[in-house]
């Protein structure tokens, strides 16, 4: 019945009209739409009805053009006074508002600022992790070569190229430009006078380095400081950390067994945002690289012409395996090159741009640890989503907040302000908040540097963070921060219509609410996807921390760069051996965790008719090692003196039992492929299998592991037995003092242990850190929110009170309604950071399972928070005597 | 003549057409009555749309005045928008007037006796 009573028989078609109406501008609608019906009465007459309506519909369609459906603007009569009046006026409003509304204008700030505080430190990470050698000279035309390979069915992906393979290209391709090596020969005890300094970073490299890369020398030419054999370029602070104030040039060092050096040259330090940090560059003359291309390696940069595509340069160094290397297989493997390919096995090159070593190169050997292109998505994700909470925060609370100002826009409006003038006071406001906020976030972000600094193990100061661009940045964000979160508020309140607001009803609810709910429940969300991932990051590094390694990390103590101590190392030990708190000593070079000596070969196992190959890691230790890092035996027995034929024997683990195959380890025999000539492949006999430990991180499964019989001393290891470290410390010092002028060092496993889950750890106290922060924020926007809707319901609660409602019942009833949200919130984020965790958690081998509860917990604590903050206000609001909020208004 | 030019240049045939017919109507000019007298004198169809462009934009330009009529029940109870020529609107009518007579008188005798329009309009 309802739809004929809608559009009578000679009507026209009631949608159109509806159509009409809302497209065409209300000060052109009343005519247009008269004379559309007049006409169509006429039609219908002349032509009936049906045609009617259809030439009703078609002149409606013609009346959508911009000319209909633009609306009416509005001219104030004080839109010609100059703008600068009425912006100093807006200022002062602006500033008494602010000033008037305290509590919610210090939650405001305090909200956006932590926000922007965050989303500032973060920015700063992101920006320099960006930033890796592109300060370069011609930075996006140097690449630096590496080499790939497959061998025994491994990849081998090296970070290096051979040692001939720079010269070769620059040699054959005309698009190279330039080519320059490194070679790295690891930690050097050098010795100036009576001192003897142990140094990490020194790295040899060829005489053009310092033209290639952007390193400015302060002294001695960059062009021939390193072009004689021996010679070393400092770097500013090394130079300072040796000579003092004294000139370095012409000085010398000795640089461990590589004997004396001459200064020609001080650089400055190396930036931090460089893939490299060396302290000292000798000369790459200096050390021996041979010239087979198989058995030599140099970090090699190649720099090409410009204009010149990488292309060409790839179709080169393609070339060279045949032309170089094929002739060397045969020398090395003792096979044909096209015998080797046969088997899988294949050489290759490939060409980095240098820019993109930091964030997306992982490959072996790598100068230094790089970062990973993911950290840096999910912390501007973070950044993303800590400023949006912010933000809604912010439209939140100034929302709510207009509810007070609606009268104050009704009495503007009838005093003749025009709703831009609205708009602007209102955006004035809400910028003017930014901009403190903004103030607040860079005192915030000052404070914080330091631990920030810790935190992300970077090392920033005041100058990178007020340098030009940042800053700059900064207050343009905040600009559009302001207009963008106070636009809602501000056109929300503009449209206030003035009759409505000033008989005193609110215009606020409904849609807004609506709104303003979702906005908190997103808020809720990010919190509690955070809390999820902190409870699972963390739970996944406690699973690490803790779970049996196979071995007993506790109260073992490493020393390291036992290997100068050479012939006196066993005299040392037997010292060391009769302390009263050491229980046993052995050689260490290999270790599970932290520095440790590598090794792999090829292990060929001979059972019955069939033979195979495993490439597999090996460890050289001595009787002692099991025993001090209390690794058990599964079958068999350790190493022994007893036995002259040691050098004949092998250990195995767990793990390579199970690969190779055997039923009955013990006794078996395996021989080693070494290097493919004939003196270095040996044979061993099987005479143990210790329990499988972890002896690379978590990330991988326990690989086949040989245990051969050998003395690495380049670390010793003692377990001891004392509640009194610093004395034995002393001790052992003591007696390291008595043998040798090196530097004594040391360190413990358990803490070696912890730190292979560094980068771990600073990924979960991060998120820890942001999680706390989501969170606080949420509370801020829960707090504003609930302090606006308790007060607008300050009359209900009195008539309640009045009928006779308890003070629980009168906090529970206000309380629903966010726990309602926070209930949505959990759900809504559960499975979202349920399934971002455990593709997290796939990165390990050994992982825990998504625990269900973290879901509950982060609900749960999301819950309690939020109760805290609100109860406040409910229990306020419901203690308030009924005849006080009776009279209110 | 740089003003007369202008003037004309604004003016589309559309415009002049529309403000000849509120010239020469004596009752009520609103949007239908137009519209109607328009597709009378010319035998062309024109959307109402269209009339209401062009009435609102000669008002813009000065040339009409506009006032709010009475309401009717078949309009269903909206009010009419009435126009009226304004002093401008007739000078501006009166200017293209002699300008076309000035062109034609213009054209040689022999020449519209060639075309077969011998006869002068005006």
């Amino acid at each position: 019945m309802k739809k004929s009573t809608n559009s009578l028989p000679d009507q026209p078609p009631r949608w159109a009209d509806q159509l009409l109406e809302w497209f065409v501008a209300p000060h052109l609608l009343e005519y247009i739409q008269g004379d559309l019906h007049e006409n169509f009465h006429k039609r219908v007459v002349k032509v009936g009805i049906a045609r009617a309506r259809r030439e009703y519909l078609w002149a409606v369609f013609h009346c959508l053009t911009p000319f209909f459906t633009k609306r009416q603007t509005i001219k104030s009569s004080y839109s010609n006074q100059p703008s600068t009046v009425m912006l100093s006026n807006y200022l002062t409003i602006a500033f008494r508002n602010l000033w008037r509304q305290k509590a919610f204008t210090a939650i405001n700030i305090v909200g956006l600022s932590v926000g922007l505080a965050s989303c500032l430190l973060i920015v700063l990470y992101v920006l320099h992790e960006l930033s890796y050698d592109s300060y370069h000279a011609h930075a996006d035309r140097i690449y630096r070569m590496t080499m790939h390979a497959r061998m025994d069915e491994k990849d081998i992906n090296l970070a290096y190229s051979t040692g001939p393979s720079g010269q070769a290209l620059l040699r054959e391709s005309s698009g190279v430009e330039a080519v320059t090596r490194l070679r790295k020969e690891g930690a050097f005890l050098v010795k100036h006078r009576q001192d003897i300094i142990k140094e990490e970073k020194v790295a040899f490299v060829d005489s053009n380095f310092f033209s290639v890369f952007s390193l400015p020398m302060m002294k001695g030419s960059p062009k021939n400081a390193l072009a004689e054999p021996n010679t070393l370029v400092l770097t500013q602070t090394t130079a300072q950390k040796y000579f003092g104030k004294a000139d370095p040039i012409g000085q010398s060092l000795t640089l461990g067994n590589l004997g004396l050096f001459r200064v020609t040259g001080v650089c400055e330090d190396v930036p931090s945002n460089t893939h490299f940090h060396y302290d000292m560059f000798g000369s790459f003359e200096s050390v021996k690289t041979g010239d087979k291309w198989l058995a030599s390696g140099a970090y090699t940069y190649v720099r090409l012409r410009e204009g010149h595509s990488l292309t060409q340069v790839e179709t080169i160094s393609r070339g060279f395996v045949s032309k170089y290397i094929a002739p060397e297989i045969k020398e090395f493997f003792g096979m044909d090159f096209t015998e080797f390919q046969k088997k899988g096995n294949r050489f290759g090159f490939q060409f980095q741009p240098i820019t993109d070593i930091h964030l997306h190169s992982d490959l072996d050997d790598e100068l230094e640890a790089n970062s990973d292109a993911k950290y840096v998505y999910i912390f501007s994700v973070i950044a993303f989503f800590i400023l949006l909470l912010a933000c809604i925060n912010f439209t939140n609370l100034s929302t709510a907040g207009s509810a007070s100002r609606s009268k104050e826009v009704g009495i503007r409006k009838v005093l003749g302000s025009v709703r831009t003038q609205l708009v602007t006071q209102f955006l004035t406001e809400s910028v003017l908040l930014t901009f403190f906020a903004l103030v607040l976030a860079l005192v915030l972000v000052f404070l914080l540097l330091p631990s920030f600094n810790v935190l992300s193990g970077k090392q920033f100061t005041v100058n990178d963070l007020v340098n030009g661009r940042l800053l700059m940045g900064a207050v343009v964000c905040s600009l559009v921060i302001g207009l963008l979160a106070g636009s809602y508020p501000a056109f929300v309140l503009a449209s206030f219509k003035p009759i409505t607001v000033l008989k005193g009803k609110l215009q606020i609810g409904g849609r807004g609410g609506w709104l303003r709910n979702a906005l908190v429940t997103t808020q809720f969300v990010v919190s509690i996807g955070m809390i999820v991932a902190t409870i699972v990051a963390n739970r996944q590094i406690q699973f690490m921390q803790n779970k049996k390694v196979g071995f007993d990390r506790e109260q073992v103590l490493v020393l390291h760069d036992t290997h100068v101590l050479e012939a006196k190392a066993d005299a040392f030990k037997a010292e060391l051996a009769k302390l009263s708190s050491v229980v046993k000593v052995a050689s260490a070079g290999f270790l599970p965790a932290g520095h440790t000596s590598q090794s792999v070969d090829g292990v060929q196992i001979q059972d019955g008719a069939r033979t195979a190959t495993h490439r597999t890691k090996g460890y050289y230790i001595d009787e002692d090692y099991l025993p001090t890092l209390g690794i058990g035996l599964a079958q068999g027995r350790n190493f022994s003196k007893a036995f002259s034929t040691e050098n004949a024997s092998v250990l195995l683990n767990e793990a390579a039992v199970r690969t190779y195959g055997f039923k009955n380890p013990i006794g078996q025999q395996i021989s080693t492929v070494g290097d493919g000539s004939a003196g270095s492949k040996r044979t061993y006999t099987v005479v143990g299998v210790v329990k499988d430990f972890h002896f690379e991180s978590m990330h991988q499964h326990i690989a086949p592991l040989v245990i051969f019989y050998g003395k690495d001393n380049n670390q010793l290891a003692l377990r001891i037995q004392t509640n009194d470290i610093p004395t034995l410390l002393q001790k052992i010092e003591q007696q390291w003092k008595a043998t040798t002028d090196n530097p004594f060092a040391y360190s413990f496993l358990n803490e070696r242990f912890s730190k292979m889950y560094q980068s771990e750890q600073h990924i979960s106290q991060l998120f820890a850190v942001f999680a706390g922060l989501a969170v606080l924020i949420a509370c801020l926007g829960l707090f504003g929110l609930a302090a606006f809707t308790t007060h607008q319901r300050t009359k209900e609660i009195g008539v309640r009170k009045v009928l006779g409602a308890s003070v629980t019942g009168i906090v529970t009833l206000l309380l629903t309604d966010y726990l309602k949200l926070i209930l949505i919130a959990t759900l809504i984020a559960s499975p979202i950071a349920g399934y971002t965790m455990s593709q997290w958690l796939r990165d390990f081998a050994y992982r825990i399972d998504l625990p269900w509860w973290a879901f509950a917990l982060a609900g749960v604590l999301a819950t309690v928070v939020a109760v805290l903050t609100v109860s406040y206000l409910a229990i306020k609001a419901a203690l308030v005597n009924p005849v006080k909020s009776l009279k209110a208004e | 003549m740089t003003d007369h030019f202008m003037r004309k240049t604004i003016l589309g045939e559309l415009e002049e057409l529309v403000l000849l017919v509120v010239a020469a109507c004596n009752e009520d000019v609103y949007g239908i009555p137009v519209m109607e007298e328009l597709q009378q004198q010319t035998g062309r169809d024109f959307t109402i749309s269209a009339v209401h462009t062009t009435l609102y934009r000669l008002e813009e330009k000065g040339f009409l005045s506009s006032s709010v009529g009475g309401a009717t029940a078949e309009r269903g109870g909206r009010r009419k928008r009435l126009f009226a020529l304004t002093a401008a609107g007739g000078e501006v009518l009166l200017e293209i007037q002699q300008t076309r007579t000035r062109l034609w008188q213009s054209i040689p005798q022999a020449k519209l006796e060639l075309m077969g329009l011998s006869a002068n309009p005006f």
